[in-house]
């Protein structure tokens, strides 16, 4: 019973670092209608980047993770800016295959600012050690990833719920055309919208970096499985998000102590399934 | 008359200039050869990136070394190498290119024991021999070369077998009795923990293989890995996951307090130079408790000889680094090269063979030994305790355990591995 | 009308001169120009049939690799035991159809980014079958030392491939049949059928058939092509591994099809060619090849999006004045 529960809450863990990647993909698809293959490389950006705050430069973790962000809502801003916002009239394969571009582009962009090897910081020390669950030693660290994942979605929930951004925000969702005749700025709200989506990813990456590295690839690694539990959750959904990243996360915790053959499978089995039989997701639209 | 005289004499000898002279610098080399061209590949994008740069290096250093002595048999070196992508038909795609279009006389390197099995049947087609000096896959040499007669392949770093030094190294401990795998999920884990269990139920009737928990290809998150194989209660862990990968499982275990319960945990490749600068913290703080067990394809620390010092204090001078096992398997194939031209004295594939048959040769490694059934090098790599040692600027292997690696190294006949989970 | 304009570039003396260099390019150039001429082929092959599926039918697959992986694995299963390369091929293909239909089945339901998300779930489950299915597939080292095998016409001849040369010929003759049948489709009323769906024309000659149907055959017939492309790799390669099904490797057909052009129907073999060749050249200059490649690619997404054969085919029918295909947005 313990090591059932035990290995419960580890895929509760696993969830929230899945969630806080696949808030941010929602987000940009529910509001833009954009699927943003690049979140995985912001991710990728974001690990990098606490790395040299934190690791190289010495600043305080927390601090870090903010710098974080504000470096990946810079290069969103530049991403929609610059460049996405000039293909939204255009089929959204255009829009895929720009942001795939980018994935080639930053993939190989790190690696020549970075270097080759992989980057390791320090574990903070409030990260470090553990306390007893279930009678064996559950991490501090995988506490503070369930913790904020929790307060990120209490967060974005308060942010689209009670914020006059949100409220705007929502209503670009629904009706574009309409939006923009209530004297909506639709541009503004689409590049605010980017920005926090590409924050999100960020924020996975940067908060990984303690016991993760922070390597050329690992955006590509995190990509597909935010595919799936965005599918999962229905494209756009943020309750979605939450409820397909604790599935996945459980799932996957179980399947790696009971079924260790069918891992990768079992997640594409269960977003085709989906698809198939409720293409909108378990969960309707953000709105 | 006379400008149009002189004009052309400035252009015969601007031409002369340019057409190189037909036989200068050809004459001093033997092989018959304006330069010996030596082709090598490695991954050198994505995660791994690092595994193809030290390939890189340490190809580099050889033929600068090589080549400021005069070369091989009087022909100069040149070098090109190119990234496979860790993609089997990238990996083909270059060595067509470099054998076709650049003219390559030998290959080198290859990181992923995928692209190598690829790479076997287009060598032969090719005709060029490759060293190969980091795939590990047993499969390469027992099955291309033993069964397959696929003469083109050489493979001068330590294979798979390497792993099943971890039997030896704890064969004396009876408190040690089960044991528990966290593999890479995919044919090199399974070949591992297969060869373990192989090794170690002859020295130990008493082991149990309590658990296994497989990682696949660029895990980021290990923890759902490490409670698995808690639940077990193993005494031991042998874990096959490398480079990046090994670094973030062995901090999530010690978050987890792994290094509390168990008694030993040997990481397969984490004697690698990138593995131990990523637990160097850790290490120095003897966060793993003396725990951490490790072995590799080499090691710079040992052995302790002229050839080995000189060479890790060259390796250094030259690229900042200390050279990991794939740099020093690609600078070993290259002089391997050499003793075998300066032998054979021809560039044709079975005189080269011919001349590698009963080599014996001083490596920075030690010494090698060509086995000539399955065209691999033996050679002895210890495991060790991963220790600081305020010598280096990284952690080491210390407490050395060598074994003669023909103990617990496969040898020919081949009977086929049981690989499974 | 802008479908038309292959007429121009692929018509009569520049198909029978591109033609005519292909057959002799073997005995100019070397063993590994007609390698890479080989890889052109094969994946202008996989690009036509995805186009087909894409540019035509309006649906953007991201899984076409694991019908290409289908093909290859079928063909070397094939060879593995009866090393016929006809056989093999053909077998490959014919799986991969047979993937493809049932596959598409489920997948032509849905459009936009429901079908890619669709196709590239499947695509990622062949995947992960090949990588994990080991005994059968071999696992991540994948199948190896599949033959070359020779040509065998009903008991009659058997022609040898063993080099290079010979099955560059082989591989030619299968791509010119593959695009001509391509070229048949397309200016069918089934290929005029297909446009008009995508560009959500109601009153289109539906030849008696439902739009889902019409999906489904176009899906098939992409499948078939990238069966194709897959199976003809084994014999050239010697091995297969699960990369061939992964999702980057979908990536090559639509990388390929948008630098050659979506609308014209040659626009993927001249992507084709030209992805293999830039690839190449980068590669000799630098290791950094994916940052040159996706500067390109997103080059091409802002400013270039039909391809380089729609800028030569636009061109060539300028005296025309047909002005450039906006992409349709649906």
């Amino acid at each position: 019973m313990d090591t059932i529960g035990y290995q419960g809450l580890i895929g509760v863990s696993l969830a929230m670092s899945l969630w806080l990647i696949s808030a941010g993909l929602t987000i940009i698809f529910g509001v833009l209608g954009v699927i943003n293959f690049a979140h995985g490389s912001l991710f990728m950006v974001g690990a990098y980047m606490a790395y040299t705050f934190y690791g190289l430069l010495g600043f305080p973790f927390g601090l870090s993770v903010l710098l974080s962000l504000a470096v990946a809502a810079v290069l969103g801003l530049i991403m929609e800016r610059g460049f996405l916002r000039h293909l939204y009239h255009l089929d959204h394969a255009y829009q895929l295959l720009l942001t795939f571009g980018f994935v080639l582009v930053l993939d190989d962009a790190v690696k020549i600012i970075w270097g080759g090897v992989f980057k390791i910081p320090p574990i903070p020390r409030f990260l470090d050690g553990a306390w007893p669950v279930f009678g064996r030693p559950f991490p501090v660290y995988n506490t503070f990833l369930i913790a904020i994942g929790i307060l990120v979605g209490i967060g974005l929930w308060a942010l689209f719920e009670k914020t006059w951004w949100g409220r705007v925000v929502r209503a670009t969702a629904s009706d574009r055309e309409m939006a923009n005749a209530i004297g909506v700025n639709v541009p503004w709200v689409f590049s605010t919208v980017f920005v926090v989506g590409a924050m999100l990813a960020a924020l996975g990456g940067a908060l990984g970096t303690p016991i993760r590295v922070a390597a050329p690839g690992i955006g590509a690694a995190m990509i597909i499985q935010a595919f799936i539990i965005t599918v999962i959750g229905g494209l756009g959904s943020l309750k979605g998000a939450f409820t397909g990243s604790l599935i996945v996360g459980i799932l996957s915790a179980y399947g790696t102590l009971f079924f260790p053959i069918f891992e990768l499978f079992f997640s594409f089995v269960i977003m085709t399934v989906v698809l198939l039989v409720r293409p909108q997701g378990l969960f309707a639209h953000v709105n | 008359m006379r400008t149009w005289i002189s004009s052309a004499t400035v252009m015969l000898i601007l031409l002369a200039l340019i057409v190189p002279p037909a036989s200068v610098g050809q004459t001093a080399c033997q092989l018959n050869v304006p330069t010996l061209k030596l082709g090598v590949q490695g991954i050198a994008s994505g995660a791994h990136a690092d595994y193809g740069r030290q390939i890189n290096m340490g190809a580099t250093l050889a033929i600068e070394e090589i080549n400021a002595a005069g070369g091989i048999l009087g022909c100069k070196l040149e070098m090109r190498f190119m990234d496979d992508e860790n993609k089997p038909a990238t990996g083909v795609k270059n060595a067509r290119f470099l054998v076709n279009e650049w003219g390559a006389h030998f290959l080198y390197g290859t990181d992923s024991s995928g692209i190598a099995m690829a790479l076997g049947p287009v060598l032969q087609e090719l005709k060029r021999i490759q060293f190969f000096t980091h795939a590990a896959t047993h499969r390469l040499t027992e099955e291309l070369v033993y069964d397959k007669k696929i003469k083109e392949i050489v493979r001068v770093s330590a294979p798979v077998y390497q792993d099943a030094i971890a039997a030896w190294v704890f064969k004396d401990n009876p408190e040690i009795k089960r044991w528990a795998t966290i593999g890479a999920d995919y044919e090199y884990g399974y070949a591992t923990w297969a060869i373990f269990k192989d090794v170690m139920k002859k020295s130990r009737p008493d082991a149990e293989f309590v658990g296994a928990a497989w990682a696949p290809f660029l895990t980021l998150d290990f923890s759902s890995q490490i409670a698995a194989v808690m639940a077990t209660n193993p005494d031991a862990i042998i874990a096959t996951p490398w480079a990046g990968e090994a670094v973030t499982l062995l901090r999530q275990a010690l978050l987890m307090g792994v290094f509390d319960k168990v008694q030993a945990w040997f990481q397969a490749m984490g004697g690698s130079v990138d593995v131990l600068e990523g637990i160097s913290r850790e290490v120095q703080d003897n966060r793993f408790k003396g725990k951490l067990w490790a072995t590799a394809r080499y090691i710079h620390n040992w052995p302790n000889t002229q050839i080995n010092r000189s060479f890790v204090e060259r390796f250094q001078k030259r690229w900042s680094r200390l050279p990991n096992y794939s740099a020093e398997t690609t600078y070993s194939a290259i002089y391997i090269t050499k003793l075998a031209l300066e032998k054979a004295k021809s560039l044709d594939t079975d005189s080269v063979l011919a001349a590698l048959n009963g080599m014996r040769i001083p490596t920075p490694a030690g010494l090698r030994v060509y086995r000539s059934e399955d065209h691999q090098f033996v050679y002895n790599v210890p495991a060790g305790r991963v220790v600081w040692d305020a010598k280096y600027p990284i952690p080491v292997l210390g407490d050395l355990v060598v074994i003669p690696a023909n103990e617990y190294w496969r040898s020919p006949p081949f009977t086929a591995v049981p690989v499974g989970k | 009308m802008t479908y038309l304009r292959h007429a121009h570039i692929m018509s009569g003396p520049l198909t029978a001169a591109l033609v005519a260099a292909l057959i002799v390019l073997p005995l100019l150039a070397g063993n590994y120009l007609t390698y890479l001429t080989i890889q052109i082929l094969i994946l202008s092959l996989f690009a036509l049939g995805f186009n087909l599926l894409f540019g035509y039918t309006g649906l953007l697959s991201f899984g076409q690799a694991g019908f290409y992986a289908v093909g290859a694995y079928i063909c070397a299963k094939i060879l593995l035991v009866q090393p016929s390369l006809l056989l093999g091929v053909l077998g490959g293909t014919v799986a991969a159809a047979v993937v493809a239909v049932l596959l598409g089945a489920l997948s032509v339901r849905h459009t936009r980014i429901y079908f890619s998300m669709l196709t590239l779930a499947f695509g990622m489950m062949i995947y992960s079958v090949a990588w994990k299915w080991r005994d059968v597939t071999g696992g991540d080292d994948g199948l190896v030392g599949i033959p070359r095998a020779p040509l065998k016409i009903l008991g009659i001849a058997s022609i040898s491939l063993s080099t290079i040369e010979h099955y560059y010929y082989f591989v030619l003759v299968v791509v010119l049949l593959g695009v001509f049948f391509m070229y048949r489709l397309v200016n069918s009323p089934f290929g005029l059928s297909l446009q008009a769906i995508r560009d959500g024309e109601t009153r289109a000659p539906f030849v008696g058939m439902s739009v889902t149907t019409h999906r489904l055959l176009a899906f098939t017939i992409a499948g078939l092509y990238a069966g194709l492309a897959g199976a003809l790799l084994p014999p050239l390669e010697n091995t297969v591994t699960p990369v061939m099904a992964h999702w980057t490797t979908s990536a090559d057909p639509i990388l390929a099809t948008l630098l050659g052009g979506i609308y014209v129907f040659s626009g993927p073999i001249v992507g084709g060619a030209l992805f293999i060749i830039i690839k190449d050249l980068i590669v000799r200059v630098t290791v950094h090849w994916s940052i040159v490649l996706g500067t390109v690619v997103i080059i091409l997404v802002m400013g270039f999006r039909g391809g380089v054969a729609g800028i030569v085919a636009g061109m060539v029918a300028r005296p025309r004045a047909a002005p450039a295909p906006a992409v349709a947005s649906k």
